[in-house]
Formats: C-alpha cells, structure tokens, sequence
C-alpha cells in the first residue's frame, strides 16, 4: 500500500443518542502515517466519532473502513486500534510492564516476543527504569507514557488519543505534544487525536477536523485553518479574530462590500447584496496607520496585554464593535489605554461568513 | 500546648486499642482456668476446657448450621449483591441513591426489630421451615455489608478499563474476567469477609427464627452460659477469635487490613 493511499476511511457515518443527533453524517479519509485531530467543544462528537472508529460505539448508518478493511461491525477486539484514554485506563493490578504487555498476551504471543515488544516501547517512552513499578506509584506524565506504550506495543493500525494530554498540567502538556508528535513520526503512525485544546491540534496534526454539533466543519492543515477559515465556528474556534457584522451593499469577484456600524469593508466571499454578514480578520493583520489595499477602522484603545513576543490591544470602535490587533515589538510604539488610533488590515486577509447563531 | 494535645491524643489511642483488645485477652485467659469456676486462671493452666467443647450438647449441629448459613448467605449476597452494585454504580439505574440506601438499610435497623418483623413475615406467608427462613433472614443480614462493600469498591473502578482491555484485544466476557475481577477482587474479599462475620455471629435475628432442632451456634452458646457456665465456652470463644484473627491475617497479606478497617484506601 503507497503512502497516500486512504487508511482510515469514514463514510456517511451518523449516531443518534435518543433525539439528540450526535454524529451527522461524518466523511473521514486518512492516509497511512498522518496524525488528524478532531477539534471541537465538548459535545461536538468528537469522541464518540473516535469511539466510532474504535468500535466502541456503533453507528447508527455509515461505514468505517480501517486498512482496507470494513470493520463496522467488526467489534472492538478484531479492528487492532490501540486507544490511549483520557483516565489512561492504565490497569491497577499489574506493573507497568504488565500493562504494555496485556495486549500481546491477549493475542496468545510467545514469551520471548512479548518480553521484546514490552522492551521496545518501553524504551520508546523512555521509562525502561520502570518496568517493574506498579501503577499506582507514577506520577501523571508516566502514567500518560504507559498508556502509549501499551497501545503501541500492540502495532496498531491506528492510534487513537481521546483527550489524552487534558489531564497534564500545562507545561508538561506541551512538552508531550512535541514529543508525542516526534515519537508517532518515528514509528510511522497513523493517529487519530480528540481535543478540545485548539494549541495542542496546531501543534500535532498534519491536518485538523473542526468539529461542531455532529459535523466536520472544516478539515485542514494547521496553517490553512487559521489562515483561511471555512466558517465562522472554524475562524472562532481557532486563534482569535476581529468580527464586526454588516450588510452586503455589492458583490462580486468573490469579493464583497460590507456595511457596518463602523465603517465600509471590503472582504473576500460570495453573497449577494443585502446578506447579513460578519467581517473578520486575525489579529496580527491589523496595524497602526494606513497602509494600501487595507480596510480601516478607528478607535479608542481599552486594553494593552502584553505577551511577551506579542502585544494584544483592544480597541473600541464605537457602536458595540471592537477590534483586536496583535503588535509585535518591532511594529514600533505601542499604543497606551485611552489613546485614540487607527487600525489598517489587507483586504486580502479579512473575510466575510454568513451571520448564523454564535457559537 | 500543641505538645500536650498530640501527647493526649497519643494516650487515647493507646488506651482505646486496650480497652477494646481487653475483654479478648480475659477470654483467652479464662479459657486456660485450671477450676471450673469462670475466672482467670492464677494458679497454673489447663487445658481440659478445650478438650470438653466436642462434647457439648448439640455444638456440632449448631456449628454445622451456623457455617453453612453464613456460607450459603455470603455467596448468594456477594452475587446478587454485586450485580446490584453494578448496576447502581454504572448502570444509570434512575433513583439508583434510593436502591443504595435501601439495599444498606437493614445495617441502620436494631437486629430486634428486623428479628421480630421477619418472624411475622414469615408466619404471615406461611413460610415456616426453620433452616429456610434462617438462610433467608441471613441473606437479609449480609446483602447490606456486601452491598456497602461493592458499591464503594465499584464507585472506585474506572469502567473504561474494561474498554481498554477491549481494545487491545479482550472480548467482552474477557474484559470483566481479566480486568473487572482482579480490580474489584479485594472489595470481593472484604465484602465477604465481612458478610460471613455479620452471618455467623448473628443472635437477634436468629432467635426469633431458631427452633428446638434448629440453633445456630451463638444461640447455643447463650444456652450454655445459662445452664453451666464453666470455662468450657471461653474456650470456644476463644477458638472462634483465633479463627478470625486467622482470616483476617490472611486476608491481610492478600489485601491490606487499612483496606478492610477503611482507615486508608
């Protein structure tokens, strides 16, 4: 099987719990080796999308295809996935060791091959000093560390993370994400991570599924997500924004002409005139002054946080409306409370979504 | 100040853990009187006491009673009982508080009453063979300790490790036996320990239901108390301490005796 070719697939994949619609007719393709996040607020779906592909659900319709096989209802025992869980799951009256080597013993593996396969992954979490502790004498990050070797001692066709960093305090948490992520590329994984941590799906995944209320909203590579939103939710759940709403006055070209409380924008999409829309853009887009081929914007600054590499500066436009531009230091002076400034961002970079029910 | 109030403190515990072994250790004593009086034994040790307990009248058919009693009761409550808990802990069961307070309830309830109240239950069904309306009034004794037991042990088991054991390769029936059962093994261990205790050693309630042929042991013992008190019964009570010491000891190198008092998870 080549690189590219899909792995994982998910067709038509729908779940209802009672009334409520808890999956909405999910398409998923992953290729052999990449590592996909599914983003999105609790309640999204997102894990029971995972437990899905685990077989720790069953969908209500739809498909799940795992290396090019159907495995929907192949139960969760025959579909070789390797879960790491958000408790870790870790089990409490075996050693460390145990506990990686649980699944090779359940498959009946000889002796030998299972002392090796515990080995390996032990030193692939680098806790080879620990094999003989018990459980409950870890710490947090070794039991994580656990976790993961059992799942990949097991050679799983796809490693599936349900929130598995959430329960790491945050320095800790980031430094798992860099290695986590150098580690699953080491051994060529195909991974699957649920979060609800917009900076952990930035950092891990070659490409990221946002998710809301039972669908995949968007589905993209880190930088394409933040850089060009597919939907309001997508633009909200991902780093922040100005947003300011309006009405189209003319369209064309994919662009259009916004009226607002504060002013006329132009921003990049298709509606027709008289749309209610809201106009976004990131915040490290907008600059003090002017500068060509920009939309402006003034305004009485609110607030100045200061972030170490970056500034951020709220600043009220009248009207309800307020901006939020990201200065860096070399940008020059930093504006204080109470100055009155003008903010400039490229047309390129500010968009239009269709107003809908704020998430 | 503080000193004085560790210090104090110190003194209570040492003087309660006395107070409570106490009245064991004059047993013990006693049951080595050289005289038949039921008095400690100042003069020498004897123990002819020990040898006269097989003869009591009617020890053993009250000993087999009370055993098979407190067995049968304790393996029926820890079945039935764990499923119950399973149920409350996990299974989403509606007004599941409710069923775990009532499942413990009879533990709140004096043994009279629940002695009296059973007694004319039974009659009022016509439910009237003795061993019978024992076995069931016993169930009714050790279901609330298994009950307690299993839903505290079960409270503290993470469901999802039966998911992962799935997972990585377990059946479903595997899951619960590879994983479910060792994890929840000690909670097994103390509930029925506890559960055959509470059984055996049980006189309110069986008193009421105990007839002529039918006695379990500490009805027995009362009797013999009140016909012949002589240290043939210290003798005996000591037996049964040293039975229960020894099971809590092993039960203690399995499990941890801290898990059993509670005192530390």
């Amino acid at each position: 099987m080549s690189e590219a070719a899909p792995h994982l697939v998910v067709r038509g994949v729908s779940k209802k719990y009672g009334p409520t619609t808890v999956l909405d007719h999910i398409d998923l393709t992953i290729r052999r080796g990449e590592l996909v996040t599914l983003l999105g607020p609790s309640g999204c779906g997102k894990t029971t999308l995972l437990r899905a592909i685990a077989g720790l659900a069953q969908p209500d319709t739809g498909k799940v295809e795992l290396a090019g096989r159907d495995v929907t209802h192949v139960p969760p025992h025959k579909r070789n996935v390797g879960v790491v869980f958000q408790s870790y799951a870790l089990f409490p009256h075996l050693t460390v060791a145990g506990n990686i080597a649980f699944g090779l013993k359940v498959r009946g593996a000889a002796r030998r091959e299972i002392d090796a396969a515990v080995e390996r992954a032990l030193s692939l979490v680098k806790l080879g000093h620990l094999a003989g502790r018990r459980i409950s004498a870890l710490s947090g990050g070794q039991q994580q560390r656990v976790a993961l070797a059992r799942a990949i001692a097991v050679e799983p066709d796809v490693l599936l993370f349900d929130e598995a960093l959430s329960a790491l305090d945050r320095k800790l948490r980031e430094e798992m994400q860099v290695e986590l992520r150098r580690l699953l590329q080491d051994v060529k994984a195909t991974a699957i991570f649920v979060t609800h941590d917009q900076d952990e799906a930035l950092t891990m995944s070659d490409r990221v599924a946002v998710m809301n209320k039972g669908r995949i909203e968007q589905l993209a590579e880190p930088r394409e997500l933040y850089l060009r939103p597919a939907s309001l939710f997508a633009l909200n759940f991902v780093g922040l924004s100005t947003r300011i709403a309006g009405t189209v006055l003319a369209a064309g070209n994919g662009k259009v002409e916004v009226e607002t409380k504060v002013g006329r924008f132009s921003a990049l999409g298709n509606f027709q005139a008289g749309s209610p829309v809201i106009v976004a853009a990131r915040p490290e887009q907008l600059r003090i002054g002017e500068q060509s081929e920009a939309n402006t914007a003034a305004g009485r600054v609110r607030s100045v946080v200061f972030q170490g590499s970056r500034t951020l500066v709220d600043v009220d436009a009248g009207a309800g409306e307020s901006l939020l531009a990201e200065l860096s230091g070399r940008d020059g002076k930093i504006p204080i409370v109470h100055d009155e400034i003008r903010l400039s961002w490229p047309v390129t970079e500010t968009f239009a979504f269709p107003m809908e029910a704020q998430a | 100040m503080a000193r004085a109030a560790i210090a104090f403190c110190w003194v209570m515990a040492i003087g309660l853990a006395l107070f409570l072994i106490a009245p064991l250790l004059v047993i013990a004593a006693a049951s080595f009187s050289p005289t038949p009086v039921f008095d400690l034994p100042l003069t020498g040790a004897s123990t002819r006491w020990y040898g006269k307990i097989g003869r009591l009248d009617g020890f053993w058919p009250s000993l087999l009673l009370s055993l098979q009693i407190a067995l049968l009761s304790t393996a029926i409550s820890l079945i039935s009982g764990t499923l119950a808990a399973i149920a409350i802990a996990r299974g989403k069961l509606p007004g599941a508080d409710i069923f775990a307070t009532a499942l413990v309830s009879p533990l709140m309830m004096p043994g009279l009453v629940l002695g009296i109240a059973l007694l004319q239950g039974f009659r009022a069904v016509g439910f009237t063979a003795p061993w019978a309306t024992l076995l069931v009034a016993h169930l009714v004794i050790t279901l609330p300790y298994v009950a307690r037991t299993m839903i505290a042990g079960l409270s503290r088991f993470d469901f999802t490790l039966i998911e992962a054991a799935r997972t990585l390769g377990c059946t479903y029936p595997g899951s619960v036996l590879r994983v479910m059962v060792p994890a929840l093994a000690p909670s097994f261990l103390i509930a029925g320990i506890f559960s055959f205790l509470a059984s055996f050693d049980n006189y309110p309630v069986s008193i009421f239901l105990a007839d002529v042929r039918t006695k379990t042991l500490p009805i027995r013992m009362l009797q013999y108390i009140e016909e012949a008190p002589d240290p043939t019964l210290a003798a005996l009570s000591t037996l049964i301490l040293l039975g229960t010491v020894i099971l809590l000891f092993v039960s203690d190198r399995v499990v941890g005796l801290h898990r059993m008092a509670g005192t530390s998870d």
